[in-house]
């Protein structure tokens, strides 16, 4: 198969769908593609179901409408959570930190022979010296490429980042999100969750917009547009009001 | 001070006790470590009320077809699985606030209630809540060191897991565990060690290996089985302190063992506030 082809492969596609919580839809979309090589921004304002409609996409909650569907069975998922959503009070070191991804792959949580892979992983995102450092005296920044590292080394099909520059400094957003725009390159999928639109201006190549249901209960709405028209229209609202 | 004689009389007198509070020790400086790390005190502390209504139970309406030391175990170890279901459910339905401390007022109360009309009874149960005046069978430490310090082991070695539940759920989800089923898991390695913990050396001693070791090491530790390895060591040198003052000035086992482990305590986070 080409570079070419293997970028086109769509991994999911959901032509209508709506995911939910007993019995209510929280959120409905029509036309969804994540696609392999390419970069999905998902934006909204909070409580419009971003975390839900993730949840969907991953397959830990079934469609309550329409029909989700994969290319195989055995997509795998990598999921970097927010470093500031981390409890501090655990004592770990980097690498602990790092191999957190590979060992909920494991039925025990074993890492073992898949260290080597981390520290490949940490090398590649350049945190290896910090394998041995306490975690929680980190900056933000390497706490957050520490995670990474392990997310990526466990070769996920697609990437979910939630809120991945929150609280990183010009240099180390910078940084990630360059890795990001590398990974694309090798055929890495990613869904990048994100209020900002300079995230996802820069890293980007369609999002799903979340619009809240104009009624309590109602169900938010999905539109796909380009990063550009979605930075666009943020600024003409920002203006207006 | 005591001639070693009777020391080594004591200690075989009351070696099945001994043994067992080793073997609790330990698997409580490991299973503390992590109720601490994961907020679970208020479990560790409601815990030993479900046992107490349990024992109640059995001591109130034995059942004669089970040997005597099963007769307030085997009621116990009932209302600890409805208690541990109970708590399983309502984290699910994320209706869990009002259960705990229900589950302690009503365990504490309603354990006394049933054998309010028993004197004897009621000995036995202040005992068991106290841990005074217990003694063990070579028969029971047989049974119940094992199960203890099996129990410490499987929690040591999914230490990771618990890690990853305790700091990215989304993460163990994705890769498709089932964080609810290992939830429950914690919860019934924790109700392990409680159950047996009280039913045999009661509540004070199992309590104080729970919290004082872990809570003490903690400070110190950078990683987890550094943190598991202090508390495991720290656990056994605060009972054989409490062992020595038990025996030096004549004073209940399970309180001594919580006096040294509180002083020590309170001495390692001072020192980790100054050094640090």
């Amino acid at each position: 198969m080409s570079d070419e082809k293997v970028a086109e492969r769509a991994l999911i596609e959901i032509p209508h769908g709506a995911f939910g919580y007993a019995k209510r839809p929280v959120v409905r979309l029509d036309n969804l593609r994540l696609v392999s090589g390419r970069s999905l921004g998902i934006f909204g304002p909070n409580g419009s179901g971003k975390t839900t409609l993730v949840r969907g996409l991953m397959g830990l909650l079934p469609p309550m409408e329409g029909q989700v569907v994969r290319q195989r069975d055995n997509l795998h998922f990598g999921y970097l959570p927010q470093h500031r959503a981390l409890d501090h009070n655990w004592p770990m070191s980097g690498i602990d930190a790092a191999s957190m991804a590979i060992s909920a792959r494991s039925r025990l949580g074993r890492v073992g022979r898949n260290r080597a892979q981390i520290l490949e992983a940490m090398r590649t995102l350049g945190v290896d010296d910090l394998a041995h450092r306490n975690f929680s005296g980190l900056s933000g920044g390497q706490q957050q490429r520490l995670l990474l590292a392990g997310a990526v080394a466990c070769k996920p099909d697609i990437l979910v980042l939630d809120e991945p520059t929150e609280g990183l400094d010009l240099r180390s957003r910078k940084n990630l999100l360059d890795f990001l725009r590398g990974a694309l390159s090798t055929g890495l999928c990613i869904a990048l969750i994100s209020h900002d639109v300079q995230d996802i201006l820069q890293s980007c190549d369609e999002v799903a917009w979340l619009h809240p249901g104009e009624d309590i209960g109602q169900p938010s709405t999905v539109e796909m547009i380009t990063p550009n028209d979605l930075a666009d229209r943020v600024t003409h609202a920002r203006r207006a009001s | 001070m005591t001639s070693l004689t009777d020391y080594l009389d004591t200690i075989r007198v009351v070696y099945p006790s001994l043994v067992t509070a080793a073997a609790l020790g330990i698997a409580g400086g490991i299973v503390g470590t992590f109720v601490l790390l994961r907020r679970e005190a208020l479990v560790a502390l409601a815990m030993p009320q479900v046992v107490a209504v349990g024992a109640a139970l059995g001591m109130a309406m034995p059942w004669q077809i089970l040997p005597p030391e099963w007769r307030t175990l085997v009621p116990a170890l009932g209302a600890v699985i409805i208690a541990v279901l109970l708590l399983a459910w309502s984290r699910r339905q994320r209706e869990g606030n009002w259960l705990l401390p229900s589950l302690y007022i009503g365990g504490l109360s309603l354990s006394f209630l049933i054998i309010a009309h028993s004197g004897e009874h009621v000995i036995e149960m202040q005992n068991l809540f106290t841990g005074m005046d217990v003694t063990m069978t070579p028969r029971q430490m047989l049974i119940a060191s094992p199960v203890l310090l099996a129990t410490g082991a499987l929690c040591a070695i999914l230490w990771r897991r618990w890690l990853l539940l305790a700091q990215a759920p989304a993460i163990a989800e994705a890769a498709g565990r089932h964080t609810n089923r290992w939830e429950t898991l914690f919860l019934c390695i924790l109700a392990v060690i409680l159950l047996i913990g009280t039913s045999n050396l009661g509540a004070v001693m199992v309590v104080a290996v729970l919290f004082l070791p872990a809570a003490t090491a903690l400070p110190w530790a950078k990683r987890i089985p550094a943190a598991l390895l202090l508390s495991m060591i720290l656990s056994l040198i605060f009972l054989l302190a409490g062992l020595i003052l038990s025996i030096e000035f004549s004073l209940p086992l399970s309180q001594s063992v919580g006096g040294v482990g509180f002083c020590c305590l309170v001495i390692s986070h001072a020192a980790a506030r100054v050094l640090k």
